[in-house]
């Protein structure tokens, strides 16, 4: 059975009212929404509630869901909002935190601390819409048409956004070696 | 190393979180409360529906039928007033169960 296939499966259990399948959906998609939303806001613990109101969200339009695009990309787009919202309201860049940035084992990926800190701060500095195109498509691998499908901006818009964000970032680097 | 490299290796997939049992069980609890919300408050409106057609019925039949005709129909509507509220009572407690549970 396919990807695609199980997930569509799953959704249609999901509208039927079977927590289970949403639950499934959840666990499957978690990584690349919390990742995503921990890139875009810079707040890990404002992140991951607002990637759970994503989620209750979904659940609740699951009904509206027309499957134009995929599960994943769906509700990053609830969580763009959600934060992006929430940020107009209150302002949540002001106070950022990178201690999730130090939580992620070194030997793993094999990114120095240093580099990670100096690219969480470039990013604070990019405007909403280029950090999120930065972080779709840099960082959790979506195309730029899933981007700019999620971000609701046209294609050619994304594509200037990633590039001009990529540009500062590299900047952001070489300065830190400086 | 080359930049480019740097950039996506610092800004990529391998800094995603972990799964997380605790994050799927925190949304599935939202969800259920979310959901429970909306049922209660339309088995709340459902039951005051009811109520109210039920006392719309009951105060004309009421009113030609007695002599005391004005006491029946304030009777009447209170007596929806009153099924209203223990419809509302019976979904609280209906929840308070579901909470314990």
């Amino acid at each position: 059975m396919t990807e695609t296939h199980d997930e569509a499966r799953l959704i249609a259990a999901a509208r039927r009212g079977e927590s289970r399948a949403f639950a499934a959906l959840v666990d499957a998609h978690q990584q690349a929404v919390r990742g995503f939303l921990r890139r875009f806001t810079g707040h890990w613990a404002d992140a991951d509630d607002i990637a759970q109101e994503a989620f209750v969200t979904a659940w609740r339009k699951l009904d509206t869901f027309e499957g134009r695009s995929s599960f994943r990309s769906w509700v990053c787009g609830i969580g763009f909002r959600i934060a992006r919202d929430a940020r107009r309201s209150h302002d949540r860049a002001s106070v950022r935190d990178t201690d999730w940035l130090v939580e992620i084992d070194d030997a793993q990926d094999g990114a120095p601390i240093e580099d990670r800190m100096a690219l969480a701060a470039a990013m604070a500095t990019l405007p909403d819409e280029q950090r999120a195109a930065v972080a779709l498509c840099l960082g959790e691998g979506f195309s730029h048409s899933e981007a700019a499908a999620i971000l609701k901006l046209p294609l050619g818009t994304v594509k200037s956004h990633v590039t001009r964000g990529r540009e500062r970032l590299l900047k952001a680097l070489e300065a830190n070696d400086g | 190393m080359d930049k480019e490299a740097r950039l996506l290796r610092a800004l990529g997939a391998p800094a995603a979180p972990k799964r997380d049992a605790r994050f799927v069980l925190a949304v599935m609890r939202d969800a259920e409360t979310a959901r429970f919300k909306k049922a209660s408050v339309l088995a709340v409106l459902r039951g005051a529906g009811f109520a109210a057609a039920a006392a719309a019925l009951a105060v004309p039949f009421l009113g030609s039928t007695s002599a005391g005709g004005a006491a029946l129909q304030s009777g009447a509507v209170g007596a929806g007033a009153l099924l209203t509220l223990v419809l509302a009572l019976r979904v609280m407690t209906g929840r308070a169960a579901a909470v314990r549970r």
